[in-house]
C-alpha cells in the first residue's frame, strides 16, 4: 500500500506501480522466461543446497559426537561461515570457472557451515545424560543414533537446513549477478540494463517469494520436530 | 555378589593441572540381594563408584567384579536409575519403561506388556501415555525405576534417585522402594546423602569422604525386616542416624583442618 501510495506521488519512473509489475510478472511468465530463469538458477541452488545437506547433516552430529572431529573440522567451517560471499566468489571461479559446477560449488560453500553448525548443536541438545542412560542400558552406537540422536537432534538439524537453504537462494542469486549472468540474475541485470523498473520488481519479488516460501516449509519441519523432541506433543 | 578391590578413579583436569582422584582405593563387598547404600558430602565420588560399578566409567587401577566376572562395561545383569531421571522427553510413560526391553531387541509386544505391568507395579495406572514434561518430578522418578525393573536386573544401581523430589513425595517413594525390594531379592545399591534415607532403606551403609574419595566405614543398620517407615520410631534407628552425624561432622571438621 505504501508502494502504490509512493509510486503514484513520485511519479517515478524507477518506482512502477503494482499494477504494472504484476503484469510484467504475468507476461514474464506467459513467455516462458521466467520459468527458465527459475529452472536455471534453482538446478545450481537444489544441488548445492542437497549437497550441503547431505555432508552438512552427518559432518554436525559426528562433531557433536566426536570431539576429534570437532577439532578438527571447526577451524575450516568457522572460516566457511566468516567469509563474506562477494569476495570469495571471484576465487571460486577461478578454481572452478563459469559453469554449473562453480554455481552449485558457491551455494555449497555458503550452505555448509550453517547446517553443520546447527545440526551439531542439535546433538549436544540431546545432552550426555540421554547418551549415557542409553549405553546403560546397552545400546549399540547404532541404536544410540537410530533411537535417541536423531529424534533428539531433529530441531537443530531442521533448523539448519532452514537458514542453510536460505542462504543457499542467496548464493545463487549474489553469483548470478556479480559474475554469470545467467538464471534470475540475468533476468534482473537485464530489467535493470533497460530500465525496465518493473521487470525489476517482480524478478526480486519472484526471489524473496522462493526464498520465504523455502524458509516457511523447512519451518514447519523444525517446529514440528521441536515439539516432539521436547516431549510437548499435542494433547 | 559384587567385589570391588581397590578401586581408583582419576579424572582429568580442566586447567591442565594434576588430575583430580575421584576414587581412591576403595574395597568394598557387597552380597547378593543386599541394599547396601552409599552416603558421603557431595563432590565424593559416590557417582562415580556407582558408574565404575555400571561399566560407564573405567578404573584406572583395581577391579570391580559380579561374581566372578570382571566389569568391563553395561550388561544386562545391571540396571540404573539416575539423579536427573534421564528419559527420553519425546517419548511416553510406557515407551520408557520399555526403551531398556527395546534396545534388546524385544517384540513390541513383549515391550507393551512389560511396560504395563511395571507401570501399575509403580503405581503410574492412568498415565501411560502421559509425557515426561507432563510428570512431577516423583513422577518421572517412577518411570525412571520402572524402566530399570522392567530389565529384570540383577543388581539395581540407584544414585541419589529421591534427591530432587520434595519431602512428602520423597517418604512414598521410599516406602513404595521398600515394599517392591524387600519381596524381590536384588541387590541394590543406593547413594545417597540423607542419613534418614540411609537408614531407613539400607542394610548396611558405606560412609565416604572427598578428597580423595574413599569409604571410610560400613556400618551394620541390623533394624529388622520387612521394615515400614514404622522403624524411624526405633532407638535404634535414632542412634544411627545420630552417630552417621557424627561421623559426617568429623569429616567435615577434618576437611577444614587439612
Ligand atoms: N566426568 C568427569 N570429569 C571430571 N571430573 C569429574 C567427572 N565426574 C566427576 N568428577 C569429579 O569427581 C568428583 C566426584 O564426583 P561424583 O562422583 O559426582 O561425586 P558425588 O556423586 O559424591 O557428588 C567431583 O569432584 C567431581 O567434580
Ligand atoms: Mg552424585
Amino acid at each position: 500500500m505504501a508502494w502504490e501510495g509512493a509510486a503514484l506521488t513520485s511519479g517515478s519512473l524507477l518506482l512502477p506501480t503494482v499494477e504494472a509489475t504484476a503484469w510484467r510478472l504475468i507476461e514474464l511468465a506467459g513467455t516462458g522466461e521466467l520459468w527458465h530463469a527459475l529452472w536455471v538458477s534453482n538446478h545450481a541452488a537444489l544441488l548445492g543446497f542437497a549437497l550441503a545437506g547431505a555432508i552438512g547433516v552427518p559432518l554436525g552430529l559426528a562433531m557433536g559426537r566426536w570431539p576429534s572431529a570437532d577439532w578438527f573440522f571447526d577451524p575450516y567451517l568457522n572460516v566457511m561461515l566468516a567469509t563474506p560471499m562477494p569476495a570469495a566468489i571471484p576465487v571460486v571461479i577461478m578454481v572452478a570457472g563459469l559453469g554449473l559446477p562453480a554455481r552449485v560449488l558457491v551455494v555449497v560453500l555458503f550452505a555448509l557451515a550453517t547446517i553443520v553448525f546447527h545440526a551439531r548443536a542439535g546433538f549436544r541438545l540431546v545432552g550426555w545424560e540421554l547418551l549415557e542412560m542409553s549405553s546403560a542400558f546397552g545400546a549399540s552406537e547404532w541404536q544410540l543414533w537410530r533411537k535417541v540422536v536423531l529424534r533428539g537432534a531433529a530441531p537443530g538439524i531442521w533448523l539448519g537446513v532452514r537458514l542453510g537453504a536460505i542462504r543457499a537462494v542467496s548464493a545463487m542469486v549474489t553469483i548470478e549477478l556479480l559474475l554469470v549472468a545467467v538464471g534470475m540474475g540475468r533476468l534482473i541485470l537485464d530489467a535493470q540494463g533497460s530500465l525496465d523498473a518493473a521487470g525489476l520488481f517482480a524478478s526480486v519479488m519472484v526471489i524473496v517469494a522462493e526464498s520465504v516460501l523455502l524458509a516457511h516449509l523447512f519451518q514447519r519441519f523444525e517446529q514440528d520436530a521441536s515439539q516432539a523432541a521436547m516431549g510437548m506433543a499435542a494433547e | 555378589m559384587i567385589t570391588i578391590e581397590s578401586a581408583r578413579v582419576r579424572f582429568a583436569s580442566t586447567e591442565g593441572g594434576a588430575p583430580m582422584v575421584a576414587l581412591a582405593d576403595v574395597s568394598l563387598t557387597i552380597a547378593r540381594g543386599e541394599f547396601l547404600c552409599i552416603l558421603g558430602p557431595s563432590g565424593c565420588g559416590k557417582t562415580t563408584l556407582l558408574k565404575a560399578m555400571m561399566g560407564l566409567v573405567p578404573l584406572d587401577s583395581g577391579q570391580i567384579r559380579i561374581g566372578s566376572h570382571a566389569v568391563t562395561g553395561p550388561g544386562a545383569d545391571r540396571a540404573m536409575v539416575f539423579q536427573n531421571y534421564a528419559l527420553l522427553p519425546w517419548a511416553d510413560v510406557t515407551a520408557n519403561i520399555a526403551f531398556g526391553l527395546e534396545l534388546r531387541g524385544a517384540s513390541r509386544e513383549e515391550c507393551a506388556r512389560q511396560a504395563a505391568h511395571w507401570i501399575k507395579a509403580v503405581g503410574l495406572g492412568g498415565f501411560e501415555h502421559h509425557l515426561p514434561r507432563q510428570l512431577s518430578g516423583g513422577m518421572q522418578q517412577r518411570v525412571g525405576l520402572a524402566r530399570a525393573l522392567a530389565v529384570e536386573p540383577e543388581i539395581l544401581l540407584m544414585d541419589e534417585p529421591f534427591g530432587a523430589v520434595d519431602a512428602q513425595t520423597r517418604r512414598l517413594l521410599q516406602e513404595d522402594l521398600l515394599d517392591l525390594m524387600q519381596r524381590s531379592g536384588k541387590t541394590v545399591v543406593f547413594v545417597t546423602h540423607s542419613m534418614e534415607e540411609a537408614v531407613l532403606l539400607g542394610d548396611r551403609v558405606a560412609l565416604m569422604s572427598p578428597r580423595p574419595g574413599r569409604v571410610r566405614e560400613v556400618i551394620e543398620v541390623g533394624l529388622t525386616r520387612p521394615r515400614t517407615a514404622s522403624v524411624e520410631r526405633e532407638p535404634r534407628f535414632t542412634e544411627l542416624k545420630e552417630y552417621l552425624w557424627e561421623r559426617l561432622r568429623a569429616m567435615r571438621d577434618e576437611a577444614a583442618d587439612a
